[in-house]
């Protein structure tokens, strides 16, 4: 578990994101291979009770900025336990939270969690079954399913498609990512979220190999045209940039 | 948009190098051959009338609003009376110093050694200052940089916010006069206490009669030169001026032009009187906005005409120059005259204040990106969100303006000084972050204290790191301190006696002052003078406050005393003998004990093993100052405030624990040391709200460097927004930002030329970076750049 105070990029106003580590997804792109596995040279062990400690401490600011708790990952659901006891805790205190999940959780387990959430982020990788399994080393059904799963709860809810050259930015990925929004009448709104290689200290710092260097950033360009198509399809697009 | 008659005078402020005009000088040195033997306030009316009378007018290209100091449109003039001394050793290299150089031909140097100094020497109040300084606070507070006061010596005090809701828009000078007559009438000369109230009066029947005369010589010209103008449009403008100049300062203004015209003539008179630092506007948007509002209800002013206007007078405001020493210069480096305008905050019955003038402020400063005014806000907890969107809107433009400071810590400071709440609540600032308020006599940075070298002295047996020279108390060699509660006394004993040779110092000042430079223009400006009929000078202010007392490196003591703490004491790293000699050695050859050093906990970083002990300096400190009575037997007060005071302080300052090597800049205000507020602003601005701001009335300052990124978007400066507020509900007074990414400025010091107009925020205020010498750039690049917000 790993502590980011004062982000902004991750939901409204100054928030704090609680890393957790450990994945099921293994992307090939991942920016924080720490949060891949749980145990490694870049994670820790910590007691519930401290980190709420921290996050307390840290109130003051969130309350003037609208902010709060981000859950994210390695995979936020990946320690259920955690989640769960965090989760209760804070919504309790009443601050604004917030997760960033790729999707790939039991829906039934993580759906108390999920209906106290302010925001909800959830990945969509890749539409098509197979480069999803290709890219991340599982299929996107499940993915899919909690999608439409998790829109329908009412908690205001925003996919993410890491947008990325030479992975999902065929016409046919991005057409069909924005038919499954269309077709399954979800209410969340779409994020792009550009490809960047930030994260290369992290695989040396693990002994990792890089990511491939034929993934590449889209431009500004590529990422108005998209949101251009997904007005079309009747999407909503935000940037928390 | 900006006009393009404001554009072509911008351009001459950015472009044009300062130029000193001998002419007050000469002026003033004459007026006093013919007063001899009469009363000093009187001499000194008399002089200011003369100048009023006698100076060349110089109306320039295009203005609008008018009143030249000398010859030249960016210009310094000289104050003899206050010191020849220094202006005779320096200004055969004012053209070639590094920080605020001015222009100086060999025939105004010729003149002033022939005509002006000669009358002086012996006369000034350096010389009086330095012949009644007691021997041992002179060896340890003149031209040492460990105590510095020579702005209280070598110039006038400045520090003044003229009065003019109660008195200058309600009277005018014309009802000043009046006013003084009527007083003089009533008094009875067979009354000592009387006849000193006679001087008084009449010495501002003379400063009042001189501005006024002053203000229609400039209307005269205008209307001459109106006569000989072929463009109709600039003849009606030259007689829209006459005409103003008629009406103002004489007369309360009537409208909105006259006010600003009016304010200006304010300016002219001080700087003829006594070239001041921190001649404050004060609260700009409350005492104009009724005439913007009547103008506009009349339908006689546009907003456009209302901020041309308002941009004409910032750039008046910078247009002159506060001539100063090199020693000076280093402490208030890049042209600085510190006029502080205050926008936004409460009124006095407490709600809200801001007003269309206040977002004009704003925008204007955004337009003429001027480094005058010192353009403050006030931000109270229910501050409209449109006001507080402009402030974080112009914070992401990278001027460093405004200055954001917290509406309610600066009431409780004043408050903690004795004013009454609506007096309290009614506040503005003056110089760069000191709370003030426009019926008060105080003197806002007097002196300057090096907490650094108090902590030299107990680690060297009372000795300079460099010189070697002893200049504290006497103290045992280092090696025989056995606990570090030994250390921290031994610092408190040498740290208590820096205090009192500061209060020596000034008490001194604050005397010669009494006798030899009363300020019968500036107490004019002051009701409360006015009433009781006496010069500010002598305690004639409703509120006289104790002169402040600024601390200088903070975070180098705090950081210095953790690490004595952890390496020899706790983790037993190394011996004092061993850290006292790496500190002698400059760190050379101690490299390892260097990086441990630098290692151990920072201010700065919500971390409260070091920020208990920075909390604990700063309270003694407090309380230390605070047992000293001034001559008006007001308490001293203390601050932590800004100007560029930390690195003439840090020249002189050896190696110290924290890490920090022979002559590196030492720290600012209640910022963290340069560089190592690693965490977040998050935990800076905990770190520096632990101290107890609201009890330190003379000011605190925390400097911050964000990435411009963060606040490129609305949403970015909306997190701003909500960051400042957190700031000032945890209790602090003051924050700035500089926006501007070290590349940038890495690019402005290669390339001056780029960047001439390029603010930066400096410490307490803004100023061009390009007229900031390289060891002052260096240093705002140093500070720690928050990515992450």
């Amino acid at each position: 578990m790993q502590l980011q105070h004062f982000s902004v990029n991750d939901g409204e106003g100054i928030r704090t994101i609680v890393f957790m580590a450990g994945c099921p997804l293994r992307c090939a792109w991942c920016s924080n291979p720490e949060g891949q596995t749980s145990r490694n040279a870049m994670t820790h062990y910590v007691e519930t009770e401290d980190v709420l400690r921290e996050l307390r401490h840290q109130a003051i600011f969130y309350r003037q900025s609208g902010g709060g708790v981000t859950f994210s990952g390695g995979e936020a659901t990946a320690q259920p336990e955690f989640l769960r006891e965090m989760v209760d805790a804070l919504y309790d205190e009443g601050f604004s939270l917030a997760i960033e999940t790729c999707g790939q959780f039991d829906f039934e387990q993580q759906e108390p969690v999920l209906r106290k959430m302010d925001t909800i982020f959830m990945d969509l990788k890749h539409i098509d079954p197979e480069r999803h399994r290709a890219f991340t080393g599982v299929d996107n059904r499940t993915i899919l399913e909690n999608i439409v799963k998790t829109d329908r709860l009412g908690v205001p809810m925003v996919v993410r498609i890491p947008a990325i050259l030479g992975v999902n930015d065929s016409p046919e990925a991005m057409e069909g990512a924005f038919r499954f929004f269309r077709d399954n009448n979800l209410s969340a709104k779409l994020e792009f979220l550009p490809y960047h290689r930030y994260g290369e200290g992290k695989y040396k710092e693990l002994g990792l190999p890089l990511p491939d260097e034929a993934f590449g950033t889209p431009t500004k360009e590529d990422i108005s045209r998209w949101s251009k198509q997904a007005e079309e399809y009747g999407i909503t697009t935000i940037s928390y940039k | 948009m900006i006009t393009q008659r404001i554009e072509s005078i911008r351009q001459n402020y950015v472009n044009a190098k300062p130029a000193l005009s001998c002419e007050r000088a000469y002026l003033w040195t004459e007026s006093h051959k013919k007063t001899e033997g009469l009363p000093v306030c009187i001499r000194r009316a008399r002089a200011f009338y003369d100048c009023c009378d006698q100076l060349t007018v110089h109306i320039f290209d295009g203005e609008l609003v008018v009143g030249a100091i000398g010859e030249h449109r960016k210009c310094g003039i000289l104050t003899p009376e206050f010191s020849w001394l220094w202006v005779d050793r320096e200004m055969d290299t004012f053209s070639s110093r590094p920080q605020d150089p001015y222009e100086m031909t060999d025939e105004q140097r010729k003149f002033m050694r022939e005509k002006v100094f000669p009358y002086w020497k012996g006369k000034s109040l350096e010389e009086a200052f330095l012949s009644r300084l007691p021997e041992d606070t002179k060896k340890i507070g003149v031209d040492t940089g460990v105590i510095d006061s020579d702005s209280k010596w070598r110039q006038a005090v400045g520090e003044i916010t003229p009065d003019y809701q109660d008195v200058l828009f309600k009277k005018g000078f014309g009802g000043l006069i009046k006013q003084a007559e009527e007083k003089i009438a009533e008094l009875d000369m067979a009354n000592a206490e009387d006849e000193e109230k006679r001087d008084f009066y009449e010495s501002t029947l003379w400063t009042s009669r001189g501005i006024i005369r002053y203000a229609n010589r400039y209307a005269d010209e205008a209307e001459r030169m109106a006569g000989e103008e072929k463009d109709p449009q600039r003849a009606a403008e030259l007689r829209r001026i006459a005409a103003n100049c008629r009406n103002v300062p004489e007369n309360p203004p009537a409208n909105f032009y006259e006010a600003i015209q009016f304010l200006w003539f304010v300016q002219i008179g001080a700087i003829l009187s006594e070239n001041p630092l921190a001649l404050n506007p004060g609260r700009f948007d409350q005492y104009m906005d009724p005439y913007y509002e009547a103008d506009l209800a009349k339908g006689e002013i546009t907003e456009d005409f209302a901020l041309e206007l308002i941009e004409a007078l910032w750039l008046k405001y910078s247009e002159w120059v506060w001539t100063i020493s090199s020693n000076t210069a280093d402490y208030f480096a890049g042209y600085n005259q510190f006029q502080n305008l205050t926008v936004g905050g409460r009124k006095r019955d407490g709600k809200d204040a801001t007003n269309p003038v206040s977002y004009m402020a704003l925008k204007a400063t955004e337009e003429v990106k001027s480094h005058q005014p010192g353009l403050s806000v006030r931000i109270h907890a229910d501050c409209p969100k449109e006001f507080l969107d402009a402030v974080t809107h112009l914070v992401s433009k990278g001027t460093g303006f405004p200055a954001i400071h917290s509406d309610s810590v600066g009431y409780q400071m004043l408050i903690n000084l004795g004013y009454e709440p609506d007096d309290a609540r009614d506040w503005n600032n003056c110089g760069c972050v000191v709370p003030h308020f426009r019926k008060t006599g105080e003197w806002t940075s007097a002196a300057n204290l090096n907490f650094g070298s108090a902590l030299e002295y107990a680690l060297n047996e009372g000795r300079s790191l460099m010189t070697g020279e002893k200049m504290g108390l006497d103290e045992k060699p280092a090696a025989e301190f056995t606990s570090y509660e030994e250390v921290e006394a031994a610092f408190f004993r040498q740290f208590d006696n820096l205090c009192r040779h500061a209060v020596i110092s000034l008490l001194t000042a604050q005397r010669l002052h009494k006798e030899m430079v009363p300020r019968p223009f500036l107490s004019s400006c002051n009701e409360h003078c006015m009433e009781v009929g006496k010069d500010l000078s002598q305690g004639g202010a409703k509120y006289n406050v104790g002169p402040v007392i600024t601390g200088i490196g903070l975070a180098v003591v705090a950081n210095s005393l953790a690490a004595v703490r952890k390496l020899v004491f706790e983790d037993k790293v190394c011996t004092m003998d061993t850290l006292a000699k790496a500190l002698q050695a400059n760190w050379e050859g101690y490299e390892d004990l260097r990086a441990k050093a630098q290692d151990c906990p920072k201010y700065g970083n919500d971390d409260d093993y070091v920020d208990d002990i920075a909390t604990k300096v700063a309270n003694h400190y407090y309380h230390e100052v605070h047992q000293y009575k001034d001559v008006f037997g007001n308490p001293f007060t203390t601050a932590f405030m800004g100007i560029s005071n930390y690195i003439p302080m840090g020249r002189v300052l050896g190696a110290t624990p924290c890490g920090r090597r022979n002559g590196d800049p030492s720290s600012e205000g209640v910022s963290p040391y340069v560089g190592t507020d690693k965490s977040t602003p998050l935990a800076a601005m905990r770190s520096t709200t632990k101290v107890n701001q609201e009890i330190h009335s003379g000011g605190t300052l925390l400097n911050l460097r964000l990435d411009p990124n963060l606040v490129a978007t609305k949403r970015g400066q909306a997190n701003l927004g909500a960051m400042i507020q957190t700031l000032f509900s945890l209790g602090a007074f003051h924050v700035q930002f500089n926006c501007i990414s070290s590349d940038t400025l890495r690019d402005a010091q290669a390339h001056p030329e780029n960047y001439r107009d390029l603010l930066v925020r400096v410490a307490g205020y803004s100023t061009q970076f390009v007229n900031l010498s390289k060891s002052m750039q260096d240093a705002i690049i140093a500070r720690t750049e928050h990515t992450g917000f």
